[in-house]
């Protein structure tokens, strides 16, 4: 395939057009980054700093808590999971769909995704269990734990 | 003596030897002494071996359950199979620095004894630069920060048994060790650019001479990636295989550092081009392992694979912070001396390409590392906890690599120098076509996405232009040469092995972009509580639940769910199950998988009535192609292996390729 071809330099012009175009494209990749940096954060609150903060209803958030022992509910055939993160000081109902991790114990720690509704209820689009092993825990998005008061 | 003995003995040996040897090449590479350079090669070669005894005793330590060994009582059982004992070795923080330590050793070996008896300066002041990094490892595994051989006083009668995570699938035994494999070898060419950088020289020497180990490391560190993946998929039961979690941020950021360096190498050996960016890559490549481990092995960062914090962390840090400091220096100190025979310029040449290719690579080097850094600059400003999600990487990176897909069909394509109308349209008008033919077969399975489309469309451009490229190969082979067809593909890859063992990696991973589009893009999922003999339907896919069983097993307790899914009458079957270990308080969720090349079946037992056994709540994902993101590491595996080997006949003794004899590319 090594055939001899005339060898052309580059000239000024092209130079600073592949020059120019390489910026364009790192300065691009740069922008695209940070804008989604700023909308892809996910913040970890505690109950309570939820509701100091009025965290407004569709918020996508991640609260981190104990599960109140003796609330935790999961109705098999409707798949209903329902129970109570606490933080010691705030209590809020968490509502979700599906079988809980395996991991999720009454009084454990867990992690919750989701956003607040209207009635101020949690509704968790996640739901991870979060133990104090040396091994965190797989969840379905192995996210990292939130360090629970 | 006791297997502690032998081991913290050996790594203690070791380390003096390390020493010694750093002393003695140094003093042979500056003073051309060829006692010294002797002494140190002998001393390489020694502390291998002990580093190896060390490693030996504590795998016969974990086999004979030896808990007097603190490591082994934390991280073995009674009940532990032999083989999740051995494979131990790396089941936690001591154990895996020891396994990376022992792979540096055999790297320092390599260095030393490769080549001939005289090896030159240049290899001789890399073997100072390894033999200090050796002895950095060596006193991490003998300070009470990484020591593996700690005693543990009374022992214990039984030992904790390993991570559960650990002991549940035998990819355990091949993931972390080819990704260490990988990590440690960046070091040889790191030595040798930096051996370059102090003596001065302004060639690529270097360059040429850990051409290969260079394209191992990036290949072992590749493979050991999709084995990670493919760990996470068998085992995590989550049905991904990907997370952006942060561990896997840090062990594909080295990876793409040195993919740009693979193919910017091509351009400093054809146009002498790119000298001072070589150097900083190979630079980037190797501080991107260093950082990988800290983020991993101090616990700054919660991941899935954080598995202790230690005092390691400050160490590690303080080892990266003066490895950069050293080799930033030193290449800014020479760059005058790396002088480029002019700047890239011709737009439409293989040479922009790889520009182009490069800028794309670090880019998304470096938006990973934004993404997975930023949490930790945020709460160190604010205390704010943040994290980055899925949404981030997927936005940024997806672009990018499918650009790069893109690039990777364009590459190969264009000729050195720049290309005319002639070419382009003679190199472009098939694959331009494929690429059509693929976007149509994307649409036909029901892709609808921009991106999902373009990836299809982009994967076929590249295997088109892979296959125009053999096809012309052998047909040049055929009337230069008068070989058959068959030997002239054959002669193809075996003389030609660098460009179309590349050509292979290509093919890879088009294949693995395919199985990542479809998988991402078509994954059905169904999750229902079923009583035995109940079913449940998942992409036209009827799963049948015939009941749960317990399983006991030494080590362990199972409660496996029977599925049976029905699809052409075989009624394959399926099993998870959630299983219960001593060590742990609650169940691991182990998938059942039935993999074909269509689709995975996918299931995870969610719940269960612990009491009577009466019902399951079970999760069914039916994931397309999925299969094809294994086959496809393997393949790209299979590449670099073509791509490494000799050129012509295969020689069965490795030797140094000669200075000037730079490989033939195209």
């Amino acid at each position: 395939m090594s055939v001899a071809r005339p060898r052309r330099q580059a000239g000024i012009g092209e130079r600073r057009l592949l020059a120019l175009t390489a910026l364009a494209i790192a300065v691009a990749i740069g922008y695209v980054a940070f804008q989604n940096l700023n909308t892809s954060a996910v913040y970890y609150l505690t109950p309570t700093e939820a509701q100091e903060r009025k965290i407004a209803p569709g918020a996508s958030v991640r609260l981190g808590g104990q599960v109140e022992p003796g609330t935790l509910r999961y109705e098999p055939t409707s798949r209903d999971l329902r129970f109570i993160l606490t933080d010691g000081v705030t209590r809020t109902v968490v509502v979700g769909k599906g079988a809980p991790p395996a991991l999720l114990r009454e009084g454990a720690g867990a992690v919750v995704e989701g956003f607040f509704a209207t009635d101020l209820s949690f509704r968790a689009t996640q739901v991870i269990a979060k133990h104090d092993e040396v091994y965190v825990p797989p969840s379905p998005s192995r996210t990292p734990p939130h360090r629970t008061p | 003596m006791t297997f502690a003995d032998v081991g913290g003995g050996a790594l203690r040996a070791a380390l003096a030897l390390a020493l010694w040897g750093l002393l003695a090449s140094a003093y042979a590479a500056r003073e051309r002494d060829g006692r010294a350079l002797q002494s140190a090669r002998w001393s390489a070669l020694a502390a291998f071996v002990l580093v190896v005894a060390a490693s030996l005793s504590m795998a016969a330590a974990l086999l004979a359950h030896d808990f007097t060994i603190r490591y082994v009582a934390l991280n073995n059982a009674l009940e532990t199979p032999a083989y999740f004992s051995a494979i131990s070795l790396w089941a936690a923080l001591e154990g895996s620095i020891l396994l990376w330590t022992t792979i540096l050793a055999g790297a320092v070996a390599y260095v030393a004894w490769r080549g001939t008896r005289e090896i030159p300066r240049l290899a001789t002041t890399a073997l100072a630069v390894m033999f200090a990094m050796l002895a950095f490892f060596l006193f991490l595994v003998v300070s009470p920060a990484a020591d593996p051989f700690v005693r543990i006083d009374p022992a214990p009668l039984n030992g904790r048994g390993p991570n559960p995570l650990l002991q549940d699938h035998w990819l355990m035994g091949l993931h972390p060790p080819l990704l260490y494999l990988g990590y440690v070898l960046f070091s040889v060419p790191f030595a040798y650019a930096v051996a370059s950088l102090i003596l001065g020289e302004g060639g690529d020497r270097w360059i040429v001479a850990t051409r290969r180990s260079a394209l191992v490391a990036w290949a072992l560190l590749g493979v050991g990636i999709v084995a990670g993946a493919w760990w996470s998929y068998a085992v995590l039961g989550w049905g991904g295989y990907w997370a952006w979690d942060p561990v896997e941020n840090a062990a594909i950021m080295p990876w793409l550092v040195a993919t740009a360096y693979l193919h910017s190498v091509m351009v400093e050996e054809k146009r002498r081009m790119l000298r001072t960016w070589n150097v900083a890559l190979v630079i980037g490549a190797f501080a991107l392992t260093i950082l990988g481990t800290f983020l991993t092995r101090s616990g700054v960062v919660n991941s899935v694979h954080s598995f202790t914090q230690s005092a390691i962390g400050p160490l590690l840090l303080g080892y990266l912070a003066a490895v950069l400091a050293f080799s930033v220096g030193l290449l800014l100190w020479r760059a005058p001396r790396l002088a480029d025979s002019g700047p890239v310029g011709v737009p439409l040449s293989r040479e922009a390409v790889f520009l182009f290719q490069n800028v794309l690579f670090v880019a998304a080097t470096l938006t990973v590392l934004l993404g997975t850094l930023y949490p930790l600059v945020v709460e160190a400003i604010s205390g704010a906890q943040l994290s980055i999600g899925s949404p981030y990487f997927d936005r940024v990176e997806v672009p990018i690599a499918l650009a790069l897909l893109f690039l990777m069909g364009v590459g190969p394509q264009l000729p050195w120098h720049g290309a005319s109308r002639a070419t382009l349209e003679r190199q472009f008008a098939a694959p331009v076509v494929v690429a059509g033919a693929g976007a149509l077969l994307a649409l036909a399975v029901g892709l609808r996405g921009a991106a999902a489309v373009l990836g299809y469309a982009l994967a076929a451009f590249v295997v088109a232009t892979v296959a125009q490229e053999v096809m012309r190969g052998v047909r040049a082979r055929r009337t230069l040469h008068g070989e058959t067809a068959a030997g002239a593909f054959v002669n193809l890859f075996r003389r030609s092995g660098r460009r179309y063992g590349g050509y292979v990696v290509h093919v890879g991973i088009a294949l693995i972009a395919l199985a990542v589009v479809s998988s991402q893009a078509q994954a059905a999922e169904a999750e229902a509580t079923l009583a035995p003999g109940g079913s449940m339907q998942v992409a036209g896919r009827t799963i049948v639940f015939d009941g749960l069983r317990d399983v006991v097993d030494p080590q362990r307790t199972q409660v496996v769910a029977d599925l049976r899914v029905l699809d052409g009458g075989t009624g394959a079957a399926l099993a998870p199950a959630l299983t219960y270990y001593p060590n742990a308080t609650a169940g691991i969720g182990s998938p059942g998988i039935r993999s074909t090349a269509g689709d995975d079946v996918y299931a995870i037992l969610a719940a269960y009535d612990a009491r009577s056994r009466a019902w399951a709540t079970l999760q069914v994902r039916v994931i397309p192609l999925v299969s094809w993101l294994w086959i496809g590491g393997a393949i790209v595996g299979l590449g670099a292996v073509i791509a490494a080997l000799p050129p012509g006949r295969r020689h069965s003794s490795a030797v140094a390729a000669p200075s000037g004899t730079v490989a033939s590319v195209t």
